[in-house]
């Protein structure tokens, strides 16, 4: 981001050349974005998706003369959790694979690739800095789109909760660095155009429609062929589900939305539908929580309060935060590992 | 210590075989010609060297460092203008050379580069969208001589340059040259080799066939160009004396209605202007320079009975065009052969 328009803007971009030999890659890459029509497009697209649902809730209070007072309080909270999750985890990748998925492999068939690695860049400089690059390149007009929402908000009948809003910002930024670095890494390893864009929707598509039914054949594998019941089980499942940024990023901002010292406990426990006997197990062995059984109209429920050991370190919302931010050099490293190994 | 040292460079792709065992040494401060035509595995053995390419069998040294090893470290010395490269679109030229100073870490001059390979300092700010093949390529050579680069690799710099162009290439290669770079120069196009190397390789189907200095590889080749001119019928006589009183020409014969003149590359326009200035209105012209099948079909046949082949009747008709007017019309009928193959270079 620091990689801006002027040429020569000094002190910083020298001494950012100065500390990464990939920064020459990264700035070129935004450069060359800057002058194209993408970047605009692309900020467009993330403010209608992110304005436009607050605008029509907004709208629909209009009509009804008086806000209520408790969605005049929540507004923010409920845009967040309702259309603003289903936005970020479905349609933001969406528009991040079209605009990174032909980041390494187009300069491949172009031959601009030549150009590019007959310089004094190493493979991995050009895997980093287009990452890098192409981060900038969907980051500055989220964060632009992001501040123009929160300006909605702000003079919207909505209470405005900066802090709420700080933390949704930071998850998504982060959720789309992350699902960048995934579609960059997949066109580093491909060869066309085509193949990075196949590649970039099959892993898309596997972590948002996928990926659940995935953890829990995994953990019936675990139970039926190893008999592996109880608590290890489901640890190893919800393990599996936290693998997946489009499940961590869920439950990290349902964690935070929740607020309060259980909603952690509360927004994991959430990624589970199983029977009573294994939400019993999972809120208490898994989660360190205290299962309480309710009487609801649709039967017992089980509900996970705060309790007994606490949620386990390795479950708290700082490790997920940190293991989502991890992908974004195993994918690299991945996409580097791929790419060095090939003739061009 | 050599600038390239190739030792047993084989590459095998998945269904082809570009490069079988290439030895070949480029010694410090020359300018290098490497020959061949299209789809020889002059790109390819470029490739290796860039660490583009990874060989199947052999090794690769440049600059005295491990092609594979140090790949990094060469190409901080290289100024490269590869082959079928495509710029950024969207940037300008100043952006492109900006960008090729930053990679080096050195602090080129833009307008200076553009002055230096012609390409007009008010497109430099303009983007690269909008370059003609020719801007392009001057551009790129540009990028290449960002840094002062101890070995200069450049994969067929002349294409897309009209005449002007390839000759500020040429001039500009000497120049670097006699900054202390090595010049490592590949082309499919046997008078740009000629014009501007001091050794020259020459690379057939992966192998290199020989390694020869120019003025060998003039004599291979007896250099000359044959310059074909049309000239209203009755006046081709007039037209071949008028030819021949031009120091460079070797001969002028007449062959049906064309006269064919037997001249130095460089002197065509001035055989062309006495033959005017005789008097006689020039039609049409056209130029047939030797090919490199000819060149190969010297250096390959080395063997007994050089009339055989067809690669053999073109070096015969190559020796005719240098003999006098009584053996032209023999030699005719080998003539049509060459005539073709020499055509399809330009």
């Amino acid at each position: 981001m620091s990689a801006d328009t002027g040429g020569d803007s000094g002190g910083l971009d020298g001494a950012l050349r100065d500390a990464f030999d990939w920064y020459p890659v990264a700035k070129k890459e935004f450069r060359d974005a800057v002058r194209s029509k993408g970047l605009w497009v692309l900020s467009f697209l993330f403010t209608a998706l992110f304005v436009m649902p607050a605008a029509r809730n907004w709208w629909d209070l209009r009509s009804a003369q008086q806000v209520p007072r408790r969605l005049q309080e929540f507004g923010l909270q409920v845009a967040i959790s309702r259309p603003y999750l289903d936005i970020v985890t479905l349609l933001v990748p969406i528009v991040v694979i079209f605009a990174a998925y032909a980041a390494v492999s187009d300069e491949r068939t172009s031959g601009s690739l030549k150009v590019l690695l007959s310089l004094p860049f190493s493979r991995r400089d050009v895997i980093v800095g287009k990452v890098a690059g192409r981060s900038a390149v969907v980051g500055v007009p989220l964060l632009a789109a992001l501040g123009l929402t929160g300006l909605f908000f702000a003079v919207s009948p909505f209470t405005f909760k900066i802090g709420v809003f700080a933390w949704f910002v930071l998850y998504t930024v982060a959720f789309t660095l992350v699902f960048t670095a995934f579609v960059v890494s997949i066109s580093g390893a491909m060869s066309t155009n085509l193949r990075s864009l196949a590649g970039a929707g099959i892993v898309y598509f596997y972590l948002s429609f996928g990926w659940n039914s995935l953890a829990n054949s995994i953990g019936d594998v675990l139970a039926n062929y190893a008999g592996m019941e109880g608590a290890l089980r489901w640890q190893i499942v919800l393990f599996v589900k936290l693998l997946s940024p489009t499940q961590a990023y869920k439950t990290l901002t349902n964690s935070m939305l929740g607020e309060g010292a259980g909603a952690a406990t509360t927004a994991r426990y959430g990624m589970f539908q199983q029977g009573q006997e294994a939400m019993g197990t999972i809120c208490g062995d898994v989660l360190g929580g205290n299962p309480q059984v309710r009487q609801t109209m649709f039967g017992n429920q089980t509900v996970c309060q705060t309790g007994g050991s606490g949620l386990p370190f390795y479950f708290s919302d700082p490790a997920v935060f940190a293991s989502f931010l991890v992908w974004i050099g195993v994918a690299a490293a991945i996409s580097y590992y791929t790419f060095d190994r090939v003739d061009l | 210590m050599p600038a390239i040292e190739l030792d047993g460079v084989t590459k095998r792709f998945d269904d082809v075989t570009a490069l079988r065992g290439v030895d070949m040494t480029v010694e410090d401060g020359d300018v290098f010609g490497f020959l061949g035509p299209n789809g020889a595995g002059k790109t390819t053995t470029i490739d290796v060297l860039l660490d583009f390419v990874r060989p199947t069998a052999g090794s690769a040294e440049v600059l005295g460092l491990d092609a594979r090893a140090d790949s990094e470290a060469i190409r901080e010395r290289l100024g490269v203008l590869p082959e079928g490269y495509d710029l950024y679109d969207r940037l300008t030229g100043r952006h492109h050379i900006e960008f090729v100073g930053e990679a080096k870490r050195a602090d080129p001059d833009p307008e200076a580069i553009a002055d230096r390979v012609g390409l007009d300092r008010a497109d430099l700010d303009r983007k690269v969208e909008g370059y003609s093949r020719g801007m392009a390529q001057r551009l790129a050579l540009g990028m290449a001589l960002v840094g002062e680069p101890d070995l200069l690799i450049l994969d067929e710099p002349s294409s897309g340059l009209d005449p002007n162009g390839a000759r500020l290439m040429r001039q500009i290669v000497r120049e670097e040259n006699e900054r202390g770079a090595t010049v490592f120069f590949s082309s499919h196009i046997l008078g740009q080799v000629e014009a501007v190397c001091d050794r020259v390789a020459i690379l057939q189907d992966g192998e290199v066939i020989a390694v020869d200095t120019v003025e060998g590889l003039r004599e291979a080749t007896d250099t000359g160009t044959r310059l074909v001119v049309s000239v209203a019928p009755g006046e081709a006589e007039a037209a071949a004396d008028a030819a021949r009183a031009v120091d460079a020409v070797e001969s002028a014969t007449v062959e049906g209605d064309d006269l064919v003149v037997a001249v130095d590359s460089d002197a065509k326009m001035t055989v062309l202007t006495a033959i005017e200035d005789a008097g006689i209105a020039v039609d049409d012209f056209e130029t047939e320079e030797a090919s490199l099948e000819d060149l190969f079909a010297a250096y390959t046949d080395e063997g007994p009975a050089p009339a055989a082949t067809a690669g053999a009747a073109a070096a015969t008709g190559r020796s005719s065009a240098g003999d006098d007017d009584g053996d032209g019309s023999a030699g005719a009928d080998g003539d049509d052969p060459d005539g073709e193959d020499g055509g399809a270079d330009r």
